[in-house]
């Protein structure tokens, strides 16, 4: 479904950010990218819906006629049209605060529909009904018509994935989708981005190894640009300590105090 | 790091006094060059005491006796509207032309900017000259004078606040596959619209008062009115216009205070 081959990207001062990724995902798995801070975790994944050109490598996904496409080599329509098929989630949900939940929801589909229609008429009946099943999937259709400038950051990023569901697209990423948020409401959007993954491959870039133990079906590390595991989500403690390096004891420390929180 | 260097109080107080003393100089100096007495406005203030007298009681009976008085008020308020309107709808297209993050190409871009800077630095009095010369004192010259006026004055501003909207949410809306126009209609119009409402407001309130002014110049309405009372030395009718259009500009004040405050919300006025 989606194969990632040979992504380098380099800084003008020489410094290597990513350094020859590569990795391939198939329906159905939901894959966690965890790595240390400044390892290349979200650079990777915004080279897969094209907002990052890397310097060398290929990004190929299939469109709806199965052809293969190069993510990194086709032109600004295509890619437009690759992308109405992509979902992302952001660490900062991303949304227009001045418009309500619903409004938001459908901009998933904005990429979709006519855009002479979409600047002077706006979304049709029927796609306020589609998604504010989106939103009933989040629990989140009492909320439809307020401001989403008034919402909580748990309920805005629900808001978030509700405009990824009503995108219907065939691959969800997700860029730290639950850094900004307590750990109660961090399971729960964990919960709800879990069962994404039957449709979809699912890539998201996560902070946290409990979360990713618990919930994805495959992790990758990345450290200094390069992946140095790629496998299993239960990562053993020696295994934390490679990839995290000194930063290991900090995220332990936000775990206990969080859990702490939490109870 | 650096230690800041400390002044002592005395050293402090001369900083101050040469200060102050430059000043003094000056304004000594300018008041000898120009010829100007400063003592002179109340050595000379009988004038205005005489004019006084011969402007009060102001004779109301020119507004009800003469309809051409509550025409001009219209013609004034109307002015100002179509002022406001044409010169706000300009101004927003110049701004959107005119910002980063609307207006992809550069050559476009630095028109469109210095459009904005050269109506921004011609003076109201000069842009009525030309108009009525073009023209001719008319309504119509003076309405023209406002809308460069608004596009000059509001068009930078706009351009600032289209600049500065959220970005993010842009970037997301772009991820689903969506055209610029459309990131226009989704995501910056729906944060700018308020504060321009609003600020389109705060222009027409403006704009009123500036119609007043361009009367005096050629620009009809009430400012010739009273243009035409004080060359035929009617001050009485002066001063009952001049109460008039103060009633007017505090009504008209005061209700855009309260839409403003009604669209952008309790304690935000600015």
């Amino acid at each position: 479904m989606l194969e990632v081959k040979n992504l380098t990207k380099t800084l003008p001062n020489g410094r290597r950010l990513l350094d020859g990724i590569s990795f391939k995902v198939k329906k159905g798995e939901f894959v966690g990218i965890l790595g240390s801070s400044g390892a290349g975790k979200t650079l990777t994944l915004r080279c897969l819906n094209g907002l990052l050109k890397p310097d060398s490598g290929s990004v190929i996904i299939r469109d709806e006629h199965d052809r293969p496409l190069d993510i990194c080599k086709i032109n600004k329509r295509e890619l437009r049209r690759v992308r109405q098929k992509i979902g992302v989630i952001f660490q900062g949900y991303h949304l227009v605060k001045r418009l309500s939940a619903l409004e938001n929801v459908m901009i998933g589909k904005l990429g979709q529909i006519n855009t002479f229609r979409s600047l002077f008429y706006g979304f049709t009946d029927t796609e306020a009904e589609q998604a504010l099943k989106a939103l009933d999937k989040v629990k989140m259709s009492e909320l439809a018509g307020s401001m989403t400038g008034n919402l909580s950051g748990g309920e805005m990023q629900r808001v978030a994935i509700a405009r990824a569901i009503f995108q219907s697209p065939t691959l969800l990423l997700a860029d730290e989708p639950i850094s900004n948020l307590d750990p109660s409401n961090a399971k729960t959007i964990m919960k709800m981005i879990k069962p994404l993954s039957e449709h979809m491959p699912v890539i998201g870039v996560f902070h946290q190894p409990e979360m990713t133990a618990k919930y994805c079906s495959r992790v990758i590390a990345i450290k200094e640009g390069k992946i140095i595991y790629d496998g299993d989500p239960k990562l053993s403690n020696k295994r934390l300590e490679e990839i995290y390096g000194e930063e290991l004891e900090l995220i332990e420390q936000q775990e206990h105090l969080l859990a702490a929180i939490a109870k | 790091m650096s230690t800041a260097e400390l002044t002592l109080p005395s050293k402090k107080y001369r900083q101050k006094m040469t200060v102050f003393s430059i000043v003094v100089v000056a304004v000594a100096l300018a008041c000898i060059y120009t010829n100007f007495n400063p003592l002179g406005i109340f050595m000379e203030f009988h004038y205005v005491r005489d004019l006084v007298g011969e402007m009060t009681p102001p004779n109301y009976h020119v507004l009800s006796d003469n309809s051409s008085t509550a025409m001009a008020i219209l013609q004034t308020l109307s002015l100002a509207f179509l002022g406001t309107l044409y010169g706000g709808v300009i101004a927003v297209v110049v701004a959107f032309l005119a910002a980063s993050n609307t207006m992809p190409f550069r050559a476009i871009r630095l028109t469109a900017r210095f459009v904005l800077s050269f109506l921004r630095v011609i003076p109201i009095l000069v842009v009525i000259l030309i108009f009525v010369i073009a023209v001719g004192p008319s309504t119509f010259a003076g309405m023209l004078t406002l809308v460069i006026v608004t596009v000059g004055n509001f068009g930078k501003l706009f351009t600032e606040m289209i600049e500065n909207v959220d970005n993010p949410p842009a970037e997301a809306i772009f991820s689903v596959g969506a055209s610029r126009m459309q990131v226009i209609r989704y995501s910056i119009i729906p944060q700018i619209l308020p504060t321009l409402i609003a600020n389109l407001l705060f222009a027409f309130d403006v704009n009123i008062r500036a119609a007043i002014g361009l009367g005096i110049f050629g620009g009809g309405g009430i400012g010739f009115q009273l243009q035409l009372a004080k060359s035929v030395l009617h001050y009485k009718d002066v001063t009952a216009i001049v109460s008039l259009i103060i009633i007017m500009v505090i009504v008209v004040e005061k209700i855009s205070d309260y839409l403003r405050r009604k669209i952008l919300g309790e304690g935000k006025l600015r």
